[in-house]
């Protein structure tokens, strides 16, 4: 353990002093959290379990799991879980391949990267409204540019939004090109902070790009693309903006993401009481996967 | 929790006894809570973003001429989480705002918390002699009553209604609509207005732009032409009343369009179809009225002409014309501080004189029948009052507006993705019906 | 090691084909910026033509309708407060949680931070109201604060995993001989590790700031008037139910909002390389 003992004589005091030394980086994060989110958390939990007073916003007598066997019993609330399986598996995979990728393009060394990579990051600070609006206007198959462009080929036009499918394809595409930009920002910092020493030295053995890649880069990167690929998901979880922006969670349900039903059963339906059970099975949902994935990122970091 | 109930009790008690209290010491004091030049009174109003700006601007300098010692400060919230943030505002212990604006639908939700001002009742003493509650047309009024008590009164109306491009019509040679044309009349119609109006070989003008994607106003479509029919979508007992081979084939209706609507259309709503209109590429659109200025009159937003640009009640059904409401109207807090002076706004925004200034300068649309009827300072106007008021009264007659419960939020949203699926091909009209119907019942259950 | 130095070593076709690999990938994601700001110079009635118009006569009106207005500077300074003061807390507080987590073992740290990145879990929907209900009991509605420390609550857990997986890969001798040269653990935490963890902290930092930057739900809700933000003013406008859309409002404040983000981006550029370079020298 690193723990160090500077002296042998008040090692009682020294070790408290120490451990208090170490809770008190833990402490500003947990306790910040901790006040700010204890009330709403147990708020919504209370709520999940009541009915809800409009006129007071307060909970209004037990119902039990009457809110959650309601939420069960509602196939849009399925359908929703499916369509954000759907997104996820899609999405992510492809932002973080296509994100570390790219971050090795750009790193490359001239004198225009730091320019390259400022304005790499722009996709993400475009606000989601004005995104999902600019794309609408893209793909649109009456005025937009991209059926324009396929039209002098003689092709589509394509229905882009309209087609359920498609329509799918469209959100993790603009997704993709919205939040690839993040994956590369991490993934950067992270390619610059590795030891240029060990592939000198593997440079000097002759060892050849794969080798380097899957055997140097990977397993050095691997902490950081697990971290990347947590915190991805954990966004990627609660996307509705884009969705809501660009189709609306329509055609019919194609791409009403489980975040988008919790909003509009929220905010459009004033279904607060459902809504709020609805987040907290999804918040254990996400518990356990994401449980899996730190299983998953723990082992991957002890394997390198 | 159940101290916080009966605290909100007790605060609603308080609150009417303070207002009755100032009713019966009105007439001695015919300015209080109305501020003076030392001591002006606050009136804040929570309002659709879309036109908090322009009423700040322009609408209370005009307000402050008459009643100078009220400070009006309006914030603007987006649309979509507008009845939220009332809702969450008004049920508190001292609300912020003393003036809710709220859509068409929204009333009952507000009203059943119990924190809205009965007009009529509370706000009778402050209420002038001349301000005329029965010139008003019944059916732009009725969006701020609910059971029977008149929370609020209109101050931006609007109708869903037709708009027609002449020159497609002409070009298509297809008689321009009336008020009397039918749906079939003009489903046989539309065919001819998917056209090839620049000889490029393939259709570069369609016939119809309107809702058609995952949106809450996307049902209201059909809802029109069910209404027409003499449809409803609740019975009196608030059960769903529209499976029915009117209400299938009111939504078939509705799908129908789709091909007729521009390559696309399946995912356009208010703003596509909008702009399609605005760039001449349909000849009809079923769109809010408010839109007219934007799409006829103003050069930087359209490329068409006044004179090519008609509109009219929606089409007919067995039972007439279709219309469908949506009012703005404003209410009042009951836990307000200044409720005189917030409802002296209310009532000159609304009062004859108000609305006439409203409608000739910033051209909202009036609810009041004289205003209607006098002639508006603008020419473009004289059209449009003559579709709101063949509007209102085909509204009135049909009741075609959205389910007037607590709920109508909720009812809204299930018909929304319900439609939504069977505009996609993913559903059935009648499947989607009854999927819908099911789940109205659920909600209000 | 300059950086100097290695490009002379090899300008092989293989580094130039990676420049012109970052440069075509850079032009594809950039594309629809483009678009929207290409947009945000035409008229209402010139954006949704058939076929698109690239050549229209370009006009600033909406620039300078929306630029001078008070409102929306003033949205914009609360924007740039909120956030970069919920990017600062947040970074100071998730790097050392990231730390403690890296590097300090303590008995229940690793539960507590697994409980604060699953508090991500929650959605954001959920918590807007009851957090509203709060801030109204406190008085603290409509308030910077209010909306900094909302917005640390879903910062703090991003930032202090990231920053874990940053420590982590840092060679660990590092603060043990720190540490028996008598710094403080306070002392190596902030005098060297994090200096040599200059990019991740960096870039984590933009990423914050980019979050906080574009947050909606919140700032609707815990706010009103003084404290409101430009993406509250965007989707206002996107929400127009009245005259429908403005698109060329929209693009352009779109565009408004892009920019200060980007030069903050460029001005901490240089801090990427730095830190790889002062970690060179003392490691």
């Amino acid at each position: 353990m690193a723990s160090v003992q500077t002296r042998r004589g008040g090692a009682r005091g020294a070790a408290l002093r120490d451990l208090a030394g170490r809770w008190a980086f833990m402490a500003p994060a947990a306790a910040l959290l901790g006040l700010t989110l204890a009330y709403p958390i147990f708020y919504t939990i209370q709520i999940s379990f009541s009915e809800l007073n409009l006129g007071t916003f307060q909970p209004d007598g037990f119902v039990g799991w009457d809110n959650y066997r309601t939420v069960i019993e509602d196939d849009r609330f399925w359908q929703a879980l499916r369509v954000t399986a759907i997104y996820l598996v899609a999405a992510l995979p492809l932002q973080i391949v296509l994100g570390f990728s790219i971050a090795w393009l750009i790193n490359a060394e001239w004198q225009g990267r730091g320019v390259v990579r400022a304005l790499f990051i722009i996709p993400m600070v475009v606000a989601p409204v004005v995104a999902g609006g600019v794309w609408r206007m893209i793909l649109d198959p009456l005025w937009g540019l991209a059926n324009h462009l396929i039209g002098l080929f003689g092709l589509g036009p394509v229905d882009w939004l309209g087609d359920p499918t498609l329509a799918m394809a469209t959100v993790v595409i603009i997704d993709t090109w919205r939040w690839t930009p993040f994956v590369v920002l991490i993934a950067t910092a992270a390619i610059l902070a590795l030891p240029k020493e060990v592939f000198e030295a593997a440079d000097v053995d002759g060892a050849n790009w794969w080798y380097k890649l899957r055997w140097i880069a990977l397993p050095l990167l691997m902490p950081m693309i697990a971290a990347t690929f947590v915190v991805r998901w954990l966004g990627a979880v609660k996307m509705f903006d884009i969705a809501l922006a660009a189709t609306g969670g329509g055609p019919g349900h194609a791409t009403a993401v489980i975040n988008l039903f919790i909003y509009d059963e929220a905010f459009r339906s004033l279904r607060f009481a459902e809504s709020s059970a609805m987040a907290i099975i999804v918040l254990a949902l996400t518990m356990i996967l994401t449980g899996l994935f730190l299983l998953g990122a723990r082992r991957l970091e002890r394997r390198y | 929790m159940q101290s916080n109930h009966s605290g909100w009790r007790i605060d609603r008690r308080a609150a009417l006894t303070a207002a009755l209290a100032l009713i019966a010491a009105a007439p001695a004091l015919a300015q209080e809570g109305l501020g003076t030049a030392a001591a002006p009174v606050e009136v804040r109003m929570i309002a659709n973003e879309a036109f908090a700006r322009q009423w700040q601007t322009a609408m209370v300098p005009e307000f402050n001429k008459k009643f100078p010692h009220v400070k009006v400060t309006i914030d603007g919230v987006p649309y979509n989480e507008l009845l939220a943030k009332s809702l969450l505002d008004v049920t508190g212990a001292s609300p912020l705002y003393d003036v809710i604006i709220a859509d068409d639908p929204w009333t009952p939700q507000l009203a059943q918390t119990g924190s809205l001002l009965d007009l009529k009742k509370d706000a009778a003493a402050w209420t002038d002699k001349d301000f005329d509650w029965d010139d008003f047309n019944a059916a732009p009024l009725a969006a701020s009553s609910w059971n029977g008590v008149q929370y609020g009164v209109p101050l931006r109306s609007n109708m869903l209604l037709m708009f027609y491009n002449r020159t497609l019509y002409q070009k298509a040679g297809v008689p321009e609509p009336t008020p009397k044309l039918t749906w079939d009349e003009y489903m046989a119609q539309a065919p001819k207005l998917v056209q090839d109006t620049k000889g490029g070989g393939k259709p570069d003008a369609w016939a119809i732009g309107t809702y058609f994607m995952r949106d809450v106003l996307t049902p209201t479509i059909w809802q029109t032409i069910l209404n027409s029919n003499g449809g409803q979508l609740l019975d009196k007992d608030m059960k769903p009343a529209f499976v029915t081979p009117d209400g299938i084939k009111a939504l078939q209706t509705h799908i129908d369009l789709v091909k007729f609507a521009p390559p696309g259309a399946a995912s356009h709503g208010f703003n596509e179809s909008l702009q399609a209109f605005r760039q001449g590429q349909v000849a009809t659109m079923f769109m809010w009225g408010s839109v007219f200025k934007g799409t006829a009159v103003d050069a930087a937003t359209t490329t068409l002409k006044p004179e090519q640009v008609g509109i009219q009640v929606m089409p007919a059904g067995s039972k007439g014309p279709g219309a469908h409401r949506g009012i703005w109207s404003g209410v009042v807090s009951k836990k307000s501080k200044n409720p005189r002076a917030a409802f002296a706004l209310l009532q000159w925004l609304s009062s004859k004189e108000g609305e006439k200034w409203h409608a000739n300068t910033l051209g909202v649309f009036p609810a009041r029948k004289s205003t209607l009827a006098a002639k508006p300072e603008s020419d473009w106007l004289v059209p449009v009052y003559a579709a709101l008021q063949q509007a209102y009264e085909a509204a009135q007659a049909g009741q075609m507006w959205r389910p007037r419960h607590p709920k109508s939020d909720a009812v809204q949203q299930a018909l929304a993705d319900e439609t939504a699926r069977a505009i996609s091909g993913q559903a059935t009209a009648e499947a989607a019906l009854k999927a819908a119907a099911a789940r109205i019942e659920r909600v209000l259950r | 090691m300059s950086t100097q130095a290695r490009s002379d070593e090899r300008p092989t076709l293989g580094h130039r084909l990676r420049i012109a690999g970052g440069l075509f990938a850079c032009a594809v994601f950039l594309f629809p910026v483009a678009w929207m700001v290409v947009t945000s110079f035409k008229m209402p009635r010139d954006i949704f033509t058939t076929p698109p118009k690239l050549f229209f006569t370009p006009t600033v009106d909406t620039y300078i309708q929306y630029f001078g207005h008070a409102e929306v500077m003033k949205r914009m300074a609360n924007t740039v407060i909120v956030a970069f003061g919920s990017g600062l807390v947040s970074i100071v507080a998730g790097a050392m949680a990231g730390y403690a987590l890296a590097r300090l073992p303590i008995r229940g740290a690793p539960t507590i931070g697994v409980i604060i990145l699953l508090s991500r879990g929650v959605p954001p929907i959920a918590l807007a109201v009851p957090m509203f209900l709060v801030a109204r009991k406190l008085g603290l509605t409509d308030q910077h604060i209010t909306l900094i420390l909302a917005y640390c609550t879903f910062l703090i857990p991003y930032v202090m995993w990231l920053m874990r997986g940053f420590f982590l890969s840092l060679p660990p001798e590092l603060e043990e001989s720190a540490l028996l040269d008598g710094c403080s653990r306070f002392g190596a935490f902030f005098r060297i590790i994090l200096p040599i963890s200059m990019p991740g902290l960096v870039s984590t930092l933009i990423f914050c700031v980019i979050l906080a930057w574009e947050e909606l739900l919140f700032a609707l809700v815990l706010t009103n008037r003084n404290a409101t933000t430009i993406p509250v003013a965007i989707a206002g406008i996107a929400g127009d139910t009245v005259n429908g859309a403005n698109w060329g409002a929209l693009t352009a404040v779109g565009t408004l909002t892009v920019a200060p983000v980007v030069v903050f981006a460029l001005a901490v550029q240089k801090w990427l390389i730095k830190g790889i370079a002062d970690g060179a020298i003392k490691g």
